[in-house]
């Protein structure tokens, strides 16, 4: 089902693209027109622009623009690219709003980049602490954005606010510390004039949190826990007794590390958490351990939950929940139903009643041995033996799934859902392990099978089923995030530099090109000076792509 | 040079200066001395003998260690740690250095970076208790190992060791610094069971029914790129050819059958003493 704005909104939005095309084909000026609330609410069908994440507050990551369709995309060539000089592999989404892109990238370095040239207009960079330890090297996932400001964090555990005709920076606030094993890497999300944020440190035995807070002074308006404590709702999954649950739920991860979405009419905000801590040892932690590896729905306005959903209770194989929470209406068995999707890390594909996070159905995606089903209450009907052991004990799929936290992509135009997946299984470790602060907590580890080796491919699936469309496999390593198109088109890369338009309904490749750099971000697509661009971020540039003359 | 009977030169001068300041300091510096050889002495583990420092460095082994060195320690890819016998030095302060700064020429990483000197004590611990002395005996003859691998081995027409011999395999110059000894004997007997990332073999069938085989450099949906075993590189854009087929498995042959184990054990003995 394909949400809409009303005609007469759509109208002005064309009004106003015209005026601004008008102006600057006169003045050449760029960057003026503000980012407003309402311009985010209205950012999924905003084609000019690509003002936030996931797009819209949904995150389908679908463009409306067809100028590039399945008959001309054979067609498509580079325009432009920027080689920011950052050793690390880019994850980024940029941001794209009248005539700019705003692009973060790998320890704490962000750029202004004019979309005629992709020359830089700022530079912003800080340096990260040597002792900032957190998991996984030191990506950013992207800025949110409203009026004159950016957002981003930066690794050692701070949001920043920015200037965004400068890159100065206007206040920056402290998450949480990286001694302790904190870090953030995720894109902050803009609800209501609160920057809403994310954190990881899970695999350090952290206790993890979501956060919101005031665009102008950066003062925090809530923050909600993950981990509940001992006597608040959920605290009695952490241990039975007080004696199994003295001090486990302070170490119990649930980080926060992707970004969330935002259903603007029910006033709720969709985030994914990560695993508990420690990841393969569960001895220490009896129960379902809430909230991790859930899907949390908080009000927007308090932070307060509302409701949640466990795809994983009890985790041991570090399956995170932190794929996009999907917003999508659907029809599910001739009902039409406000639903939430998510691809987990576990394997299965699942579709929520975003209103209440009734369970409505799951299906595997990819081969699946630690559960036969979900049943219709939600849990998964566990096959024994699949828990890590001393001397390892396989398990389908391995600890990064399945679908991990790329971004994923929703065409209204085919119904279809498009993610990534690394199929296969992996031995998994339990060790005994003591906490120190500060220090790794993941007792303890996972071994590839020489003899399986595993593959990666990108699926289409019908969200109103879990049935699979379409499965892609990628010679070339895992995939990058995202985007699919009016055009036919679903856009992503491989981990070998391949970035490739996918046809959306086929699933065929039908143009590639070799960035030089393996694909980690996501890509995006706008409108500029009256054209159509992709663009996408390889290795340690971003590269733009449109139609020729 | 000056009349000797003159004023003192200003270099005397200064050289007087400089030994009436040595012998004013000489207290001071023996003082120190002792100083020095404690701070020597405090390279040792301070760890050592810590049942849970041995516990906890052991969780991080089997996080950090375990990919090249076997989830007990007793080698892979990487060499057997339990043997006590360790080609950097047997010394704490050996092991620390080698944990901290890497080792040049392997594929062991530097990890000062990555974690506190306390973790890597207490790795450094745990290793000691692992260590039972049990080194793996070397019972073959290095000498008549060389000649076997230039001669009825033929394993230099793929690996090259010290500038001499093929492209096609990895290069073995250092590989007895680099790989345990139960990893090697494997490698020469059962070469598909662990062998070295981005040698795996392609196979490409042209369109008029050619086969082309070696070893991968690049396979990804639109091309591949490989070395046969003349070293001659080819690639392909897959939609110009019939097939392109990935193995994991090594085109180097099992010498299980074609060597004696007296043969396997010489060429063992050689290939241990390659860059040692």
């Amino acid at each position: 089902m394909k949400t809409s704005l009303a005609p007469a909104t759509r109208a002005a939005r064309v009004l106003a693209s015209i005026v601004l095309l008008a102006t600057l084909a006169v003045t050449g000026a760029f960057g003026a027109e503000p980012i407003t609330n309402e311009r985010l609410l209205a950012a999924q069908t905003d084609s000019e622009n690509w003002l936030m994440y996931g797009k819209g507050y949904s995150a389908w990551r679908y463009s409306e623009l067809a100028d590039i369709d399945t008959s001309n995309v054979k067609n498509l060539t580079p325009q432009w690219i920027f080689q920011n000089g950052v050793e690390g592999k880019g994850q980024t989404t940029p941001l794209v709003n009248d005539g700019l892109m705003y692009v973060t990238g790998p320890k704490n370095h962000a750029w202004a980049l004019d979309l005629l040239t992709g020359r830089p207009t700022w530079h912003y960079s800080s340096t990260v602490p040597k002792e900032a330890r957190g998991c996984c090297g030191q990506p950013n996932r992207g800025f949110a954005a409203l009026g004159d400001r950016l957002f981003k964090v930066n690794y050692e555990g701070t949001l920043v606010a920015l200037d965004r005709k400068t890159g100065e920076p206007l206040w920056e606030t402290f998450l949480a510390d990286y001694k302790m094993g904190f870090s953030a890497t995720g894109a902050p999300l803009l609800v209501k004039n609160m920057v809403v944020v994310g954190i990881a440190g899970a695999e350090f035995g952290t206790r993890d949190f979501l956060d919101a807070y005031d665009m102008e002074t950066g003062k925090q308006v809530w923050r909600f826990w993950t981990i509940p404590e001992p006597g608040d709702p959920g605290g009695d999954t952490w241990g039975k007794d007080k004696k199994d649950n003295k001090d486990n739920w302070k170490r119990g991860g649930g980080s926060t590390w992707t970004t969330g979405t935002y259903d603007p009419e029910l006033n709720l905000i969709y985030w994914g958490t990560g695993n508990p801590g420690p990841d393969m040892d569960g001895d220490v932690r009896p129960g379902d351990n809430l909230y991790t590896c859930s899907i949390i729905a908080l009000d927007a306005d308090t932070g307060e939950l509302k409701w949640h959903y466990q795809f994983t209770p009890h985790d041991v194989h570090d399956w995170d929940a932190v794929a996009d929470p999907v917003l999508v209406d659907l029809t599910i068995e001739g009902k039409p139903v406000k639903a939430v999707i998510q691809a987990n890390r576990n394997g299965f594909f699942y579709a929520l009643d975003r209103t209440n996070g009734k369970f409505l159905f799951a299906r595997a995606y990819t081969e699946v041995d630690w559960a036969d089903g979900i049943g219709m209450d939600g849990r998964p009907i566990l096959i024994p033996g699949k828990e890590p052991t001393e001397d390892g004990n396989k398990a389908c799929p391995g600890l990064g799934g399945g679908h991990n936290w790329h971004p994923t992509a929703y065409s209204p135009q085919t119904g279809l859902y498009y993610f990534d997946s690394t199929n296969g299984c992996q031995l998994f470790y339990k060790t005994k392990q003591g906490f120190v602060e500060g220090q790794w907590y993941q007792a303890s580890t996972t071994d590839r099978i020489t003899s399986e080796p595993s593959s990666s491919s990108i699926i289409a699936v019908d969200p109103t089923t879990g049935e699979t469309k379409w499965n892609f496999e990628l010679i070339g390593g895992s995939a990058s995030g995202l985007l699919a198109t009016a055009g036919g088109l679903v856009f992503g890369g491989d981990g070998e530099g391949n970035f490739m338009a996918i046809d959306a309904k086929a699933g065929k490749p039908i143009w590639r090109f070799q960035t030089g750099g393996s694909v980690r971000g996501a890509p995006i697509s706008y409108r500029f000076r009256g054209k159509q661009y992709i663009a996408i971020a390889a290795g340690s540039a971003l590269l733009t792509f449109a139609l020729p003359e | 040079m000056g009349p000797r009977n003159g004023p003192p030169s200003e270099e005397f001068r200064v050289t007087v200066k400089v030994l009436k300041t040595a012998v004013r300091m000489l207290p001071a510096v023996l003082a120190i001395v002792p100083l020095l050889c404690i701070a020597q002495q405090e390279r040792a583990n301070p760890l050592h003998g810590d049942a849970e420092a041995a516990e906890a460095g052991r969780g991080v082994f089997r996080i950090r260690c375990r990919p090249c060195h076997g989830i007990d320690a007793k080698g892979g890819r990487g060499p057997d740690l339990t043997t006590g016998n360790y080609l950097s030095g047997n010394r704490d302060e050996d092991l620390f250095g080698v944990i901290a700064d890497g080792v040049s020429g392997s594929d062991m990483a530097a990890y000062k970076e990555r974690m506190p000197e306390e973790t890597i004590w207490s790795i450094i611990s745990y290793i000691r208790m692992k260590a039972d002395g049990g080194e793996v005996p070397i019972t073959g003859d290095s000498a008549t190992g060389e000649k076997l691998f230039w001669e009825k081995a033929r394993c230099g027409g793929c690996h090259r060791i010290d500038g001499r011999g093929g492209r096609l395999g990895p290069d073995l110059s250092t590989v007895g610094r680099a790989r345990s000894v139960s990893h090697l004997r494997e490698s020469m007997t059962d070469p598909n069971a662990d062998f070295t990332r981005g040698y795996q073999t392609l196979t490409v069938v042209t369109l008029d029914g050619g086969k082309i085989e070696g070893i991968e450099k690049n396979h990804d949906n639109f091309s591949a790129q490989l070395m046969d075993a003349q070293e001659n590189f080819h690639s392909y854009l897959s939609s110009e050819v019939r097939s392109i087929k990935r193995e994991v498995r090594s085109l180097m042959p099992a010498y299980g059958g074609s060597l004696s184990e007296r043969e396997i054990d010489d060429l063992l003995a050689y290939l241990v003493s390659l860059g040692r």
